[in-house]
């Protein structure tokens, strides 16, 4: 089975392989002149020194150099790649076999349908598993000068590193199996899958994800503006990392306003909880798949 | 071919009152069989007539929604590995993995088949000169068939089922692939069992007959057995249904005489048959031909009557 397995997806894994190798090289030709530009701006030391307040105009440069890398061109990828991966390897592993009947073939070898399914899921799984860590390790190399003056907790960021690339493409995967055997066909599966998939990952982004634990409450001294500060640094706390949530800025006259953020170590924390959240929704797709095929003929 | 002799003594496949629903309608019901084992099975029937779906419940890919099966005394779901091993199936237009390679598909045969016969897939490879190396999606339909048709005897499974094999095959195709289902079956002691609405391919290759329409079976016997217990009558026209000795399978009225095919003891018949009346024996292929045009609801409503002057469900072996 492990064979057969590998056979049927090597096309895939070699696609996968292909993805990786395109990210790797274009991660290193931006992560080098990322490190140098890092080097020759000094902002090593100025970090050092000031969390970077004290050289606003290093960080600036570097900024207008990289921002834009970080915050558009990878945000649309961020968003979709993941979701493709998982829906393009998912649709396919069972609705195929339906498509060309050539489930009559695999389920009438001696190896019962449900230890079919559950030997393939947790070879694919593994592999997605694998692809899901190479490309967190290798944008996270990448992007760690930059990440030295933002932290990890923004948006297009925090997407990116950590537990939650990997559990993004489960979850798309999952869905795409389960849609597969309902609808008994690739295509109409895989846009079935993607469609949910972008929903509950936008949702909890952007609706939960503030929310995972009670943000912490700050008043801070607006003397000199409320703003999110230089670069990527809040003003209002002066740690890179934190996510600000809301600022309430001081009524007119009085010095304090009060803000909410979530502090930078709770990184692993949130990107465990969410993580949490898709590879839950993974187990219950794929549980659904195994006992719904193995109902439906035993 | 030890592996043939699974199951002892037990049938190759028995059904008590098997059937499946699909929503409201009815693929089969009531289906009735006990096949012994050897015996190469016809099992004839319009499209739709739920041969399919007998095949794909034997096979274990079907649960029935009532009733029970049982292939060479193996009925328990639990064990589905071992219901599987016993039967080798070809399914109806061949399935196979079209970007796997011949080879390919048999290591897959021999990764899902602990009794894989490596050899004798080889083998039938060099003997069609179907080259291994081959990616299925180059090989001709007759091809893919004998590659299906390998696979399957590969597994050395006891029973094997092919599901209308030869319909999709040109008259070549089907030639090559019934004589090397012949071959296979012919002094090896396995059961066949073919699906099939084409009744002239399967009459030189098959002794068991299986009549299936609208869902029930109309018609199940050793095939000499059938023909032995059918009579065609030319009698006056004028002679009603209620005098003919036997079940009236179908009438064919012309101006002065009508042609009946009855289902009688011979015995009885020739000792009741009055004078004017012609009793002639019926092929098989107008046997067959002659169920398949009954209409299934009437086959329905007779069947207990008909229970009464069935042949026993194949009590007595079939010598080949």
């Amino acid at each position: 089975m492990i064979w057969v397995s590998w056979r049927q997806h090597r096309g895939q894994g070699i696609a996968c392989l292909g993805v990786l190798a395109a990210l790797a090289v274009y991660a290193i030709v931006l992560g080098t002149s990322m490190r140098t530009a890092f080097g020759h701006d000094g902002l090593t030391a100025c970090l050092v020194r000031s969390q970077g307040t004290a050289c606003p105009a290093g960080v600036t440069a570097f900024m207008n150099e990289f921002g834009s890398e970080v915050n558009i061109a990878f945000w649309s990828v961020a968003l979709i790649v993941p979701g493709l991966i998982g829906v393009l390897v998912g649709g396919s592993l069972i609705a195929r076999e339906l498509e060309y009947g050539t489930w009559r073939l695999a389920w009438s070898q001696t190896v019962p349908r449900a230890r079919w399914l559950a030997v393939k899921l947790a070879l694919v799984t593994g592999g997605l598993i694998v692809v899901g860590a190479a490309m967190t390790a290798v944008i996270t190399w990448y992007r760690a000068p930059m990440d030295r003056l933002t932290g990890r907790f923004m948006h297009n960021i925090y997407d990116f590193e950590g537990l939650v690339l990997t559990a993004y493409i489960l979850c798309a995967f999952g869905f795409a199996v389960l849609a597969g055997l309902l609808l008994r066909r690739s295509i109409p599966a895989m846009v079935a899958a993607f469609i949910p998939w972008l929903a509950i990952r936008l949702v909890v982004e952007f609706v939960f994800r503030p929310h995972f634990m009670t943000p912490l409450t700050a008043t801070v001294n607006c003397t000199h503006g409320c703003g999110y500060g230089i670069g990527f640094v809040p003003q209002a706390t002066g740690r890179i990392g934190d996510l600000v949530l809301s600022i309430t800025p001081p009524r007119t006259g009085a010095l304090g306003g009060v803000i909410t953020y979530q502090p930078a170590d709770r990184f692993w924390i949130f990107q465990s909880i969410e993580a949490g959240i898709f590879v839950a929704l993974t187990a219950a797709a794929l549980g659904a798949t195994i006992w719904l095929l193995h109902r439906r003929a035993s | 071919m030890t592996q043939n002799d699974a199951g002892g003594s037990a049938p190759a496949l028995r059904t008590d009152r098997l059937g499946r629903r699909y929503g409201r309608v009815w693929g089969l019901r009531d289906c009735t069989l006990e096949v012994p084992a050897g015996a190469v099975v016809g099992l004839v029937g319009p499209n739709g007539a739920g041969k399919t779906t007998l095949l794909e419940m034997i096979i274990g890919l079907l649960q029935p929604t009532e009733g029970q099966l049982s292939v060479f005394g193996e009925t328990s779901h639990a064990h589905m590995a071992a219901r599987l091993a016993r039967v080798g199936y070809v399914a109806q237009d061949h399935p196979l993995y079209r970007d796997f390679s011949v080879a390919d598909m048999f290591h897959l045969g021999r990764a899902m088949n602990p009794s894989w016969d490596q050899e004798l897939a080889q083998a039938r490879m060099d003997a069609l000169a179907i080259p291994l190396k081959r990616k299925v999606k180059g090989l001709s339909g007759g091809q893919r068939a004998q590659v299906s048709l390998t696979m399957a005897l590969a597994k050395r499974a006891p029973l094997l089922v092919l599901d209308e094999p030869v319909s999709s095959l040109d008259p070549v195709a089907r030639l090559e692939f019934m004589r090397e289902v012949m071959a296979a079956a012919v002094g090896t002691g396995l059961t066949v069992l073919i699906a099939s609405h084409v009744v002239s391919e399967l009459e030189r290759l098959c002794d068991w007959l299986i009549v299936l329409t609208g869902g029930h079976v109309q018609l199940a016997g050793p095939a000499d057995d059938l023909i032995a217990a059918h009579r065609l009558l030319t009698i006056p026209r004028a002679t009603a249904d209620a005098e003919l000795p036997g079940l009236i399978i179908h009438r064919t009225d012309s101006d002065r005489h009508s042609t009946v095919l009855v289902r009688t003891d011979p015995v009885r018949l020739a000792a009741q048959q009055p004078p004017g009346w012609q009793a002639d024996l019926v092929g098989f292929e107008q046997l067959v031909m002659s169920y398949l045009q009954r209409p299934s609801k009437a086959a329905a409503k007779d069947d207990t009557a008909q229970a009464a002057a069935r042949p026993g469900p194949a009590t007595k072996a079939v010598t080949r």
